[in-house]
């Protein structure tokens, strides 16, 4: 344990919650704001080290582990909180919500510095039981149900989590929290208890269930910290685990490929997340040190730019009240700068030049190419243009653009904005000037972004995909209503050859969405009922049985006591014979 | 504080005599049943800071003969394994008494009485040295649990509690053939330390074991033998349910850890297979059964059944994790479903409902109420931070060291207790107000929050910093598992062999 003090910025995030409801009126923003600063500043003021081991049941917790990875992803989430918070600050008196979004990051942050297994897990499911209330306060009918599968979702990954750890524990006798090797049930379980985090698919159906039913600056929160928690927990934990870089690639295609389909704003963003995160995954399975700083810079790049995106999305639907492309348009009229600063965030994610994107995501690309990951780096590449095609063009092309839905609106309020200014101003303070989020980095970085090969390269994929928008305009066109019964493939099919890779994709996530109903809650429900009725008819019914079956025979032989003393008599008589004839008998 | 064990029952069972001679108005009666657990519970804390957590001894021993042509003693004495369960007894008992306050308006005298003579027989269980002795007050405490059921029960009461007191009594019976069997085997003693570590003959162990498991495992109770559980929780008032689950529960998995494992260590070894396997059944079904209810206690009762699952298995993967989780789990189970039970009790008083659908909004118009029952929702599935999680923890370790699957298995009911549990959060805080009710709803008086509040920091105290707790129960635990290490499994064919 290294000495010296150390103000864990997860602490100041939790008493910051606790007391919360005792500051009131225009004290709450002051003193909201403040509290991710100050955090900051204790982080600024740590020197790296390992603070707070506590003895805990025979296992060290190991609360404070401070070290160049668990600084970077400290600052980010110290820095979206800022954000974040600023970004809620017009909302007046929800207590419990902003209680509930600090504790979140609290959570978050608790993970980030935690040195064992055991922290992790308790971290994450602080972050879990924090988290859902963002969504539940949304307070509508699929909010409720939306919040209840994702925290279903999420129990069943921390019991993963839970289980991997024990087992850990006793076969090992240690639970750090350090590169783990994958052989055997635990840490394996430790793994998908991460992955569903991440929302690595077939896992991830709750990202895009619930996150576009959360309110609209509890959305913003969740976009930063669940997955994101994950990815760290993975870059620390599983480096280098060959099959996480597969995984990646196929979670980078399949999120692009589902949100190229979706008409809800916030819910096509959703589905990004998961090709973003499919980057990051894959580039912790590769390994290498430029793979992992890349995995680091593109989490923290990602944070800002996705924060960005749905806080613009989110400004949208707070002042129009409506979420999907078909009823939107137009609304460059009256939300000009809401336009300007969503479209920073478009270009970043896309990873133009100049703006954060392309410094991080061409890291990972960097890394598959060194690592000779050539179906790896073809497919991440597909998933880029894809992402340029619908933050980058679709939604905003569609939310802003467009087929005039007549909707005119004034501007959000002017925290909302501010606080996408300033993702907006670090977006392309990133993209400008790479090496200050460069000296962040877990490793030193010998990497130069900006080569004649690279910017061309990129621009040339991401020129075609706006030449491709242009010419497939009319089959872009957002269904007004998305269900994913089998009649839409059919519908759809005809539609031409873009789709049909989304084919066996967008089927599998029905499915999915299908197996979740009928193979685990349906059968669960009709489980209960068949052993509620066992219970009472079996269980239950033969403890019954046994009383009222001894209740009727008390019944019966109380008529033998008939009160006639010739039947006693007869009684006595036929006992003492029969007892008489066995005598002599035997 | 050499008769301080002593004292802690007969206190009780004086202030009853006394309780019955008393006139007047029920206040009276109601301050000095205050009075009176309050100041058992405080001699009992000058017990706690007493005992040496060194020694796996009994402690605070006192011993007079009784009947000394059968060497029957009045023969009591703590060690780690009771004393916290003696403290959980003390503890709940003067809430009992708050939570009757205003609930019970007729006959309050003799509810009083009955929660007294209950107190002083619960711990008399939990001390007595003597084999004789702790039977006496394990059927003397069905009597006033009776009663308390019977007369100040529900609509079905009668129902109830002629289930519960036959149910028991069937397993106390099987209890008694036991006592009497090890006594001739065991060299005519009742004196349960003498009883223990000895070499009983196979057979002897066999059908001990058995006598011991049916007895146990009523009380616990273990799936099949847990009907009466609902019925008598549903029926019973506040006060009845705080104390059948809060502390009537713990005398099984007591009665495990003093007797069962100690006195027959062969015949537990080899059966604990057989037991796990079935802590896990009703670790998974009471969890599902709970799911299936409507009306709060019988879902906190089922959800009880799944909760002392895990508490057999860690009494049975016979490791000291999982004995010292399974131990702590029972004090945590005590605390949190006590509360649960007084929270049902508060909103009863209210309401006259137990529906989950009639906890609707009250997040609205009672949020102290609602806090509250949240942090119990979250301590009772074993939230980190709370104190179940420690408890379970331990018992999941020390199950995983024994077997994977089981293991694994019971690690699925933590998923499920969540499921139920959050479904009546989700109604208290999001759903529709229920308008027939929303008037009659006013938040918790200070009455209340007192009886809540010493709940509330134990859930925190134990689950924060667990350290302290697990260490006055260490050395006994040790001891114990010594005891049960040295054991060999049964051969069933010593068992066979008939005369």
């Amino acid at each position: 344990m290294t000495e010296g003090f150390f103000l864990h910025p997860a602490a100041v995030f939790f008493l910051g919650a606790v007391l919360l409801p005792w500051v009131r009126g225009r004290l709450r923003g002051v003193y909201l704001l403040l509290i991710p600063v100050v955090a900051g500043l204790a982080l600024l003021a740590a020197s790296p080290g390992v603070y707070g081991v506590y003895a805990f049941l025979g296992q060290e917790l190991i609360l404070g582990r401070v070290d160049a990875l668990s600084r970077l992803f400290g600052v980010i989430f110290i820095l979206m909180a800022f954000i974040g918070i600023m970004y809620g600050l017009h909302e007046k008196g929800k207590t419990g919500h902003s209680a509930a979004a600090l504790i979140y990051v609290g959570g978050a942050l608790g993970v980030v510095f935690a040195g064992d297994y055991i922290s992790v897990f308790i971290f994450s499911e602080v972050m879990v039981f924090s988290s859902v209330f963002l969504i539940w306060l949304q307070r509508d009918a699929a909010s409720l149900a939306a919040g209840f599968r994702y925290i279903l979702m999420h129990l069943f990954g921390g019991v993963c989590l839970l289980g991997g750890v024990v087992i850990q524990l006793v076969e090992t006798g240690s639970t750090a929290f350090e590169p783990t090797a994958v052989n055997g049930i635990g840490p394996v379980l430790i793994l998908i208890g991460f992955l569903v985090n991440a929302a690595v698919p077939p896992l991830s159906a709750w990202l895009s269930d619930a996150y576009p039913e959360a309110t609209v600056t509890g959305a913003v929160f969740l976009s930063a910290f669940t997955t994101k928690t994950a990815v760290y927990a993975l870059i620390r934990g599983f480096p280098g685990t060959e099959e996480l870089v597969w995984l990646g690639a196929v979670m980078a295609i399949y999120g692009v490929v589902y949100a190229v389909l979706e008409n809800d704003i916030r819910r096509l963003l959703a589905y990004h997340i998961i090709s973003q995160v499919g980057f990051m995954v894959a580039a912790v399975g590769m390994g290498t040190e430029l793979a992992l700083n890349g995995a680091s810079a593109h989490a923290f790049a990602h944070i800002l730019y996705k924060g960005l995106l749905f806080m613009g999305a989110g400004a949208v639907i707070q002042m129009t009240g409506k979420r999907k492309l078909t009823e939107l348009g137009g609304l460059y009229r009256s939300m000009p700068i809401t336009l300007t600063l969503y479209m920073i965030g478009g270009f970043s994610i896309s990873a133009f030049p100049l703006f954060s994107g392309f410094v991080s995501k061409s890291m990972v690309l960097a890394a598959a190419h060194e690592s000779h990951l050539t179906t790896i780096w073809l497919m991440l590449t597909l998933a880029s243009a894809g992402t340029f095609l619908h933050t980058g063009l679709k939604l905003p092309y569609y939310t802003f653009f467009g087929k005039d839905s007549g909707i005119r609106v004034s501007e959000p309020p002017a925290n909302m904005l501010w606080a996408m200014g300033l993702a907006a101003l670090l977006c392309v303070g990133i993209g400008v000037a790479p090496q200050t989020l460069y000296a962040l980095l877990p490793y030193a970085v010998d990497y130069a972004p900006y080569t004649t090969h690279k910017v061309v390269g990129t621009l040339q994929v991401l020129l075609f995909t706006a030449l491709g928008f242009m010419l497939l305009l009319k089959q872009l066109d957002p269904e007004p209503k998305i269900s994913l019964d089998t009649d839409w493939f059919y519908r759809k099919g005809a539609r031409g050859l873009l789709w049909l890779a989304a084919h066996p994709i967008a089927r599998a996530d029905a499915l999915l969405g299908e197996a979740y109903l009928t193979l685990i809650l349906n059968p669960t429900e009709r489980l209960v009922q068949w052993l509620w009725v066992f219970e009472r008819r079996v269980i239950d019914g033969a403890v019954n049985g046994v009383a009222s079956v001894t209740h009727a025979c008390a019944l019966r032989m109380r008529r033998i006591q008939s009160g006639q003393l010739q039947h006693y008599a007869l009684a006595m008589v036929v006992g003492v014979s029969v007892f008489l004839v066995y005598l002599i008998l035997f | 504080m050499k008769y301080a064990l002593s004292i802690l029952i007969f206190l009780p069972l004086a202030g009853s005599v006394i309780l019955g001679f008393m006139r007047g108005n029920d206040r009276w009666v109601r301050w000095s049943a205050f009075g009176l657990t309050v100041a058992n519970f405080l001699i009992s804390v000058t017990v706690l800071f007493a005992f040496n957590t060194a020694t796996h001894e009994m402690q605070f021993v006192e011993r007079y003969p009784w009947a000394p042509s059968f060497n029957i003693e009045f023969a009591v004495g703590v060690d780690g394994i009771s004393i916290l369960l003696v403290l959980l007894t003390t503890l709940l008992c003067p809430i009992c008494v708050l939570a009757s306050w205003t609930a019970i308006t007729s006959r309050v005298k003799e509810f009083m009485i009955a929660i007294l003579v209950m107190e002083a027989a619960m711990i008399g269980t939990f001390v007595a040295l003597d084999f004789i002795l702790f039977f006496v007050f394990w059927e003397a405490m069905l009597i006033p649990m009776y009663l308390i059921i019977g007369v100040w029960g529900g609509p079905n009461r009668i129902y109830s509690a002629i289930k519960f007191f036959l149910y028991t009594l069937a397993g106390s019976l099987l209890l008694l053939v036991a006592i009497i069997v090890l006594y001739f085997a065991g060299g005519h003693t009742f004196n349960i330390q003498s009883l223990m570590g000895q070499s009983y003959s196979a057979t002897v162990q066999f059908w001990v074991f058995w006598a011991f498991f049916i007895a146990f495992a009523i009380k616990i109770p273990m799936v099949p033998l847990h009907t009466w559980l609902p019925d008598a929780h549903v029926e019973a008032p506040a006060a009845g349910s705080i104390i059948l689950a809060g502390i009537l529960l713990k005398m099984g998995g007591y009665g495990f850890l003093r007797f069962c494992l100690p006195m027959v260590p062969q015949a537990s070894l080899t059966f604990s297979p057989f037991i796990m396997t079935l802590s896990v059944v009703a670790i998974l079904y009471g969890a599902y059964m709970a799911l299936a209810q409507t009306d709060l206690k019988k879902l906190i009762a089922y959800s009880s059944v799944s909760h002392m699952g895990f508490v057999t298995l860690g009494i049975f993967v016979l490791n000291s994790r999982g004995v010292e989780g399974a131990l702590l789990q029972m004090v945590n189970h005590g605390i949190v479903t006590g509360a649960l039970f007084l929270a049902i009790g508060q909103f009863y008083d209210r309401t006259h409902s137990r529906l989950v659908e009639d906890f609707g909004g009250i997040s609205k118009s009672m949020p102290i109420y609602a806090t509250l029952w949240v942090i119990f929702s979250f301590a009772s599935f074993g939230f980190p931070g709370t104190n179940s999680f420690i408890g379970e923890f331990l018992v999941l370790v020390g199950a995983f060291e024994r077997h994977l699957l089981l293991a694994a298995a019971a690690t699925l009911g933590l998923i499920l207790s969540a499921f139920y549990m959050l479904r009546i959060v989700r109604h208290a805080l999001f759903g529709p107000v229920v308008k027939s009710l929303s008037t009659s709803l006013a938040d918790l008086n200070i009455r209340e929050l007192v009886a809540v509040i010493p709940l509330v920091a134990l859930v925190f105290a134990i689950g924060l910093y667990p350290g302290p707790w697990l260490s006055v129960m260490h050395a006994s635990v040790n001891h114990l598992l010594a005891q049960v290490g040295a054991a060999t499994p049964l051969q069933i064919t010593e068992v066979w062999t008939w005369p």
